[in-house]
C-alpha cells in the first residue's frame, strides 16, 4: 500500500471517465454486433426488414440496458466489497436490496396517503424520492450490519462453505420475514410503488427519420434520474474507498487482515463498515429498482442479486471498477437478449431466456476467465 | 550413471518474484540427497514443481528419463514419485489406516462396481491393501493399534511418520521429504534418520530431503544441493558444501533469521 | 461434556438386552393402537416416526434392529395405512426425499462439493418419464391448453420399468456434462454455478412449450402413467377383503398407495446400501480425502477431476431414479416442483442430519419432509378452521377471522429452512447424527466427539502457496 496524497478532483473525475468509457464502449460493441447480425439475417426474411426493426428498437434497448446496467453495478458493489475483504459470497445481499426497496416504498405509500405526494413540481417530487432512497440505504445498511454481526461473524475462520450456507439461510429467512411482515400488516405480500411526480414524462433528445418514418429519440425522466443517482453513488463510493482514511483501512484489511490488525486497524469494525456500505448501496438499489419496475415483493432481490454477483465476477470480483464494468456489460447484454432473441428467432425464443443468458455468461466467465474481465494475474482488490 | 530425477533450467515466477531461477538438479538412483537453503529460498517450490502441483514457467523435469512436465500430480504419483509436506497435510478426520489406504490409491485395483456388489475381487483387493497398510505402519515404527485413531488425534512426531507411511503406500521409487524432522526432539530426529536410511537400504527407494537440521543433512545425505534466492549456489558432498564460501555467506548473512525460524520450528 | 452425555446414555441402557426389545415392542404396539383408534392424529403419526429413530439408537444387535424395523415398516405402517392412506403417502415422500438427500450427501457430505442445483437431476428423471409416459409425444405441435386427454398412450405403462434405468443414465449423463466444465471451480463458485444450472433447468421446463411443446410449460404434464399392477392385487375380491379390514372402501388408488410406499422403501434401502458400500471403499476414501485436503489427495495419486465427477454422477443417478417414481406417483409434473427452494430443502436435510452421515441424512430427510408435507400443512388446516369460527386470538384481541390468508404456515417453508441453516452452521455444523459419531458407534465406543466439519471442496488453485 502506497501512502500517496490523493487529489480529490481526480478521484471524482477518474470513475466518471471510467463509467463513460464502459457505457459507451460496451454499448457500441454490443450494438454493432447486433446490427451486423441483423444485416446478415436480412436476406432470410421477406416479411419484415429485420435490419430496420432492429435499428428502430435500438435506442430504447440501449437506454433500458444502461439503466439496468447501472442498477446491477450498484448491487454488485455489495458483493464485490465484501468479497474483497472476506473472500465470502454474501448470498443474502439480494435480500438487503429487497428490504431497502420495501422501506422506500412503504415510506412513499405513507406519504402518498398523507396527500404529500400530489405534486407536479419536479424538485419536490425529487425530494421525496431522495428521502425514500436514503431510508432504503439506512435499512439495507442496518440489515447488512446485523447479518454480519449475528450470522457471519461467529463463523469467521470456519471452512469457506460454512458461512456460505449460513448466508443462504439468512437469505431465505429474510425473504419470509418480509413476507410475514407484509402479510400481517397489509394482508398481501407485495407492494406497488406509488405514481407521483412528473417522472414518467419524456424528454425528446432528437428526431430522425428512417425511410421517411419519423422517429423520436426520447428518454423518460425516470431513466435520467436513475442513471444520475447511480452515477452519484458510484462516484461517491469510489471516492470513499480511494481517497479517505476509511477507504485506506478497508483496502488494507482486504490486502491482509493480520497485518492490518497489527497496524492498529480494528478489523471487526472495518468489516462491519464494509457490510454497512455494501448494504446501503443495495438498499438504495432496491428503491431505485422498484421506482423502475414498480413492484416490491419479498423474492424480488434474489434474481437481481444473482445477476449482480454475475456482474461482479464478470468484471473481476473484489474490484470496484470491475463491478461497474461487469454491471454495464451484463445489463446491456440482458436488455439486448430480451429484445432481440425473439426477433432473430422468429418468436421461437423470447425474453424468458434472458436469465439463462445471464447464467450462461456466469458459467462461461468462471470457466474461461475466473479472474474476470479486468482482473489481472493477481486480482485487484477493493 | 543413470539419474533418477533430473531438473533442467527450471524457473518458476510468482508475479514479479522469481521463486526458482534456472535451477539444475540431478538425483542419482539409490541415493540419499538433501536440498538445503535459507527460508524462502524456493526449496518447497522445487518440490511442488517436481510433483506437478506447479507448472514450471521454463525448463524441464525428467523422471527416469521421461519428461513429467505438464503431467497432473496424480499421474506423477502413479509413475512412482511421492512426497510428504512441510506442514503435515494428513486427512485429519480420517483414521490413520484410511490415510495410508488413500496413499495406496494408485495401487489398489478395486472398482466402484466391485464395491457396490461386494465382489470377491473387491474384498481381496481391500484386504490386501489393509494388510499392506498395517505392514507400513509397522515399518515406520508405529503400533498396529494406532490404525483406528483419527489422524488429528496423534502427536506431531507420529503424524510425520504416518505421512511417510502414506507416501510409501503408493510404492514410490523416489520419495521427496519436505523438512521431515522439523519440530522433532533429538531422539525423535535420531530415529527418523534411521528410518530414512531403511527406506533406501530395505526398500530401495531414492530419497530426497529438504532439511534445516544440519546434523541430519551431514549425517545421512550423500549429496547436498544448496538453494538461495531461487538459485542453486552450491552442490557436492556434505564436506564440500560445508566449506563452500558462498554457502557460508548465504547462511551467515541471514543467520539471525535462520535461528528465529529454527526456534519457531521447534515449537509447532 | 460428560454431564451432557449421562442422561441419554442412561436412557440407552434402558433398552439393553431382551427387556429392551420388549420395551421397544411395547412402544410400537402402543403407538399402533393409538393410530388405529385415531388414524388422523398428527401427534401419533409423529410418534410412529420416533419409533423408527428409537430402533436406530437402542443398543441392540443389528439383526434385532433389522427385524424391528421390518416389523415397523412392513407391517405396522401398512396396517395403519389401510385406515389412513396419508401415512403411506408420507412414507413414500420420506423415501423419495431421503434418497435425494443421500444422493446430495455423496456430493456435499462425502466429496465436499456444494451443489445448490441438485434438484435439476431429479427434474431430468421426472421429465423423462413425464414426456414418454404421458401423451405429450402426440402434442409436440399443440400449444399448452389446446388439447384434450385421450384414453390411450403412445407407450405402454410397463415401460415405466425400462425408464428407471434410462433415467439413471440420463441423470448421470447430465451430471457429467455439467460437472465436466464446472468441477474445477473453487467451492463457493461451484455453489453459485450449480444454482444457476438448477435455475436454467427450471426455466427450460417452463418455456420449452415452444417452438416444440416438450414440457407443456408452466401447466406441466399430466396424466403420467403408473406402472401396471399384477392382476391379483387389483381383483375385486382382494379389494373387497381389504375394504373389510380397513373399514372403508379400498380402490385402485389405495393399492397404488401401497405399491409406491413399498417401491420407495426398496429404492431407499438399495440407495442406503450402495451409499454405505461406496463410503467404505477406495472411491469413498478418495472423496473424503479431496474434501479434507485436495492438494494432499492429488499428491497421493487421487485424480481430482475424475473423483469429483463420479461423486456428481452418482449423486445425480440416485436422484434420476427417484424422479421417475415421483412423476408416476403424482401422475403430474410441473416446473414448480423443481425450484431453488426444493434444492435448498434437500440441502437442509443433509445438514440437519449430519454431513456425510448416512443415518443422519435419512433422519434429516424424514424430519424436513414431515415438516413440509405434514406439520406445516396441519398447522395451516388448523388455522383455516379457526378462521371459520368466531374466536379471538388470545393476547392480541384480533378475531382469527381477520387473519390474512397469506399468513398460512405452509407458505413459510423458507423461513424454517433459513433458521435451520443458520442455527446449524453456528451451533452444530456436524448435524444431529454426526458422521464421526456414527463411525464410533460401529466401534462400540461411548466416547463423544464434536468435530468441526470440514467443508472444503475447492479445486486446486494453481497459484496458492503449498507447503
Ligand atoms: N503460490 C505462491 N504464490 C506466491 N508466492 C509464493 C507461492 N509459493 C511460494 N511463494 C514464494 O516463493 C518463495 C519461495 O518459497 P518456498 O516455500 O519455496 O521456500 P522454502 O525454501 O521452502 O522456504 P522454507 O524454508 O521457509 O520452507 C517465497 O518467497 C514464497 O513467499
Ligand atoms: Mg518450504
Amino acid at each position: 500500500m502506497r501512502l500517496r496524497r490523493v487529489n480529490p478532483i481526480k478521484e471524482i473525475l477518474r470513475p466518471l471517465g471510467q463509467l463513460l468509457i464502459f457505457v459507451i464502449g460496451s454499448a457500441v460493441i454490443i450494438s454493432a454486433f447486433v446490427l451486423l447480425l441483423a444485416l446478415l439475417l436480412r436476406p432470410t426474411r421477406t416479411d419484415i426488414d429485420i435490419f430496420q426493426v432492429s435499428l428502430i428498437l435500438l435506442p430504447q434497448v440501449l437506454i433500458d440496458g444502461i439503466t439496468l446496467g447501472f442498477m446491477y453495478a450498484i448491487i454488485a458493489m455489495g458483493y464485490t466489497m465484501v468479497y474483497g475483504v472476506l473472500e465470502f459470497i454474501n448470498f443474502a445481499h439480494g435480500e438487503f436490496v429487497m428490504f431497502g426497496a420495501f422501506a422506500g416504498v412503504e415510506l412513499l405509500i405513507w406519504l402518498n396517503a398523507q396527500g404529500v405526494l400530489r405534486t407536479s413540481e419536479m424538485w419536490l417530487a425529487l425530494l421525496w424520492l431522495v428521502l425514500a432512497v436514503l431510508l432504503g440505504m439506512s435499512v439495507g445498511g442496518a440489515l447488512a450490519v446485523s447479518a454480519e454481526r449475528f450470522a457471519y461473524r461467529p463463523l469467521r475462520g470456519t471452512p469457506r462453505l460454512v458461512p456460505l450456507i449460513a448466508a443462504i439461510g439468512v437469505s431465505f429467512l429474510l425473504q419470509d420475514t418480509m413476507r410475514f411482515l407484509q402479510s400481517a400488516i397489509n394482508g398481501d405480500f407485495y407492494r406497488t410503488f406509488p405514481e407521483f411526480g412528473p417522472f414518467a414524462q419524456r424528454l425528446t433528445l432528437f428526431s430522425l427519420s428512417i425511410d421517411e418514418r419519423p422517429i423520436n429519440i426520447a428518454v423518460q425522466y425516470k431513466a435520467i434520474l436513475l442513471i444520475s443517482f447511480a452515477i452519484i453513488m458510484l462516484v461517491a463510493l469510489n471516492y470513499l474507498v480511494n481517497a479517505t482514511r476509511l477507504g485506506k483501512a478497508i483496502r488494507s484489511v482486504a490486502q491482509d487482515q493480520r497485518t492490518a490488525s497489527l497496524m492498529g486497524i480494528d478489523v471487526n469494525r472495518i468489516i462491519a463498515l464494509t457490510f454497512l456500505i455494501g448494504g446501503a448501496m443495495g438498499g438504495a438499489a432496491g428503491v431505485l429498482w422498484t421506482f423502475r419496475f414498480t413492484r416490491a415483493d419479498p423474492y424480488m432481490g434474489f434474481i437481481p442479486g444473482l445477476k449482480a454477483f454475475t456482474a461482479a465476477v464478470l468484471g473481476g470480483i473484489g474490484s470496484i471498477v470491475g463491478a461497474m464494468l461487469g454491471g454495464m456489460v451484463l445489463g446491456l447484454l440482458e436488455s439486448f437478449a430480451a429484445s432481440y432473441f425473439s426477433i432473430f428467432s422468429r418468436g421461437a425464443f423470447g425474453a424468458e431466456y434472458k436469465d439463462i443468458f445471464a447464467f450462461g455468461i456466469l458459467i462461461l466467465v468462471l470457466i474461461f476467465r475466473p479472474q474476470g474481465l479486468l482482473g489481472g494475474k493477481t486480482t485487484q482488490k477493493a | 550413471m543413470s539419474a533418477m530425477l533430473e531438473l533442467e533450467k527450471v524457473t518458476k515466477r510468482f508475479g514479479g518474484l522469481v521463486a526458482v531461477n534456472a535451477v539444475d538438479l540431478r538425483f542419482e538412483k539409490g541415493s540419499i540427497s538433501s536440498v538445503i537453503g535459507p527460508n524462502g529460498a524456493g526449496k518447497t517450490t522445487i518440490f511442488n514443481i517436481i510433483t506437478g502441483i506447479y507448472r514450471p514457467d521454463e525448463g524441464n523435469v525428467r523422471f527416469e528419463g521421461r519428461s513429467i512436465v505438464g503431467k497432473r500430480p496424480d499421474q506423477i504419483t502413479e509413475l512412482g514419485l511421492c512426497r510428504t509436506f512441510q506442514n503435515i497435510r494428513l486427512f485429519n478426520n480420517m483414521t490413520v489406516l484410511e490415510n495410508i489406504l488413500v496413499g495406496a490409491h494408485t495401487r489398489t485395483p478395486s472398482t466402484a462396481w466391485g464395491a457396490v456388489l461386494r465382489t470377491r475381487h473387491f474384498k481381496e483387493a481391500e484386504e490386501a491393501a489393509r494388510q499392506e497398510a498395517l505392514q507400513l505402519l509397522r515399518f515406520v515404527g508405529l503400533p498396529r493399534g494406532l490404525g483406528d485413531q483419527l489422524a488429528r488425534n496423534l502427536p506431531y512426531g507420529q503424524q510425520r511418520r504416518v505421512e511417510i507411511a502414506r507416501a510409501l503406500a503408493s510404492k514410490p521409487r523416489l520419495l521427496l521429504l519436505d523438512e521431515p524432522t522439523a519440530g522433532m526432539n533429538p531422539q525423535e530426529t535420531e530415529s527418523a534418520m534411521r528410518l530414512f536410511r531403511r527406506l533406501r537400504d530395505e526398500l530401495g527407494i531414492t530419497v530426497v530431503l529438504i532439511e534445516h537440521d544440519m546434523k541430519v543433512v551431514m549425517g545421512i545425505s550423500e549429496r547436498v544441493s544448496v538453494i538461495d534466492y531461487g538459485q542453486k549456489i552450491a552442490e557436492g558432498t556434505p564436506e564440500e558444501v560445508r566449506k563452500d564460501q558462498r554457502v557460508i555467506e548465504a547462511y551467515l548473512g541471514r543467520s539471525a533469521m535462520v535461528e528465529t525460524a529454527a526456534v519457531e520450528r521447534s515449537r509447532p | 461434556m460428560s454431564t451432557q452425555i449421562a442422561p441419554t446414555h442412561r436412557f440407552r441402557q434402558l433398552f439393553r438386552g431382551p427387556l429392551g426389545v420388549l420395551l421397544t415392542l411395547a412402544y410400537i404396539g402402543a403407538i399402533t393402537a393409538l393410530l388405529i383408534l385415531e388414524p388422523r392424529s398428527l401427534l401419533w403419526r409423529l410418534l410412529l416416526f420416533t419409533a423408527l429413530a428409537l430402533i436406530y439408537f437402542i443398543p441392540q444387535r443389528p439383526a434385532v434392529k433389522v427385524i424391528l424395523s421390518v416389523l415397523l415398516l412392513a407391517i405396522v405402517v401398512p396396517t395403519v395405512g389401510l385406515r389412513n392412506p396419508f401415512l403411506l403417502e408420507i412414507g413414500f415422500q420420506v423415501a423419495v426425499f431421503a434418497t435425494l438427500a443421500l444422493g446430495l450427501n455423496v456430493v456435499v457430505g462425502f466429496a465436499g462439493l456444494l451443489d445448490l442445483g441438485y434438484i435439476a437431476f431429479f427434474a431430468v428423471g421426472a421429465y423423462l418419464w413425464a414426456f414418454f409416459g404421458s401423451q405429450q409425444l402426440w402434442h409436440l405441435n399443440d400449444p399448452p391448453g389446446t388439447f384434450s386427454i385421450y384414453p390411450t398412450f403412445p407407450l405402454a405403462a410397463w415401460w415405466f420399468w425400462i425408464f428407471i434405468p434410462l433415467a439413471i443414465l440420463a441423470a448421470t449423463a447430465t451430471g457429467i456434462l455439467l460437472g465436466f466444465p464446472v468441477l474445477r471451480l473453487r467451492g463457493d463458485y461451484l455453489a453459485i454455478v450449480t444454482l444457476g444450472f438448477g435455475e436454467v433447468i427450471r426455466v427450460l421446463a417452463n418455456n420449452l412449450d415452444k417452438p416444440i411443446n416438450l414440457t407443456n410449460g408452466p401447466q406441466g404434464i399430466t396424466p403420467i402413467q403408473r406402472p401396471p399392477l399384477p392382476p391379483f392385487l387389483t381383483s375385486p375380491e382382494v379389494l373387497a377383503t381389504l375394504s373389510g379390514w380397513a373399514g372403508r372402501p379400498i380402490g385402485l388408488n389405495d393399492v397404488y398407495g401401497f405399491f409406491f410406499y413399498f417401491m420407495g422403501l426398496i429404492v431407499l434401502i438399495v440407495t442406503i446400501i450402495i451409499a454405505r458400500r461406496l463410503e467404505h471403499s477406495k472411491l469413498g476414501r478418495s472423496w473424503t480425502a479431496i474434501r479434507e485436503d485436495d492438494v494432499a489427495a492429488v499428491a497421493m495419486g487421487v485424480p481430482l477431476r475424475r473423483t469429483k465427477l463420479t461423486a456428481f454422477a452418482i449423486g445425480a443417478a440416485f436422484s434420476g431414479a427417484m424422479g421417475v417414481l415421483y412423476a408416476s406417483n403424482r401422475t403430474f409434473v410441473s416446473p414448480e416442483t423443481f425450484s431453488l427452494t426444493a434444492s435448498i430443502s434437500i440441502l437442509v436435510m443433509v445438514i440437519l442430519g449430519g454431513l456425510g452421515s448416512i443415518p443422519g441424512v435419512v433422519l434429516g430427510a424424514a424430519v424436513v419432509t414431515l415438516l413440509n408435507i405434514d406439520i406445516l400443512q396441519t398447522l395451516s388446516l388448523l388455522l383455516s378452521s379457526l378462521r371459520q369460527g368466531n374466536e379471538v386470538i388470545p393476547l392480541l384481541g384480533v378475531p382469527w377471522k381477520n387473519l390474512p390468508t397469506q399468513l398460512d404456515p405452509a407458505r413459510y417453508q423458507r423461513f424454517v429452512f433459513g433458521l435451520l441453516l443458520i442455527f446449524m452452521m453456528i451451533f452444530r455444523p456436524e448435524g444431529m447424527v454426526p458422521a464421526e459419531r456414527a463411525r464410533l458407534e460401529l466401534h462400540e465406543s461411548e466416547e463423544e466427539f464434536s468435530p468441526e466439519v470440514k467443508l472444503e471442496g475447492d479445486a486446486m488453485p494453481e497459484e496458492q502457496p503449498v507447503d
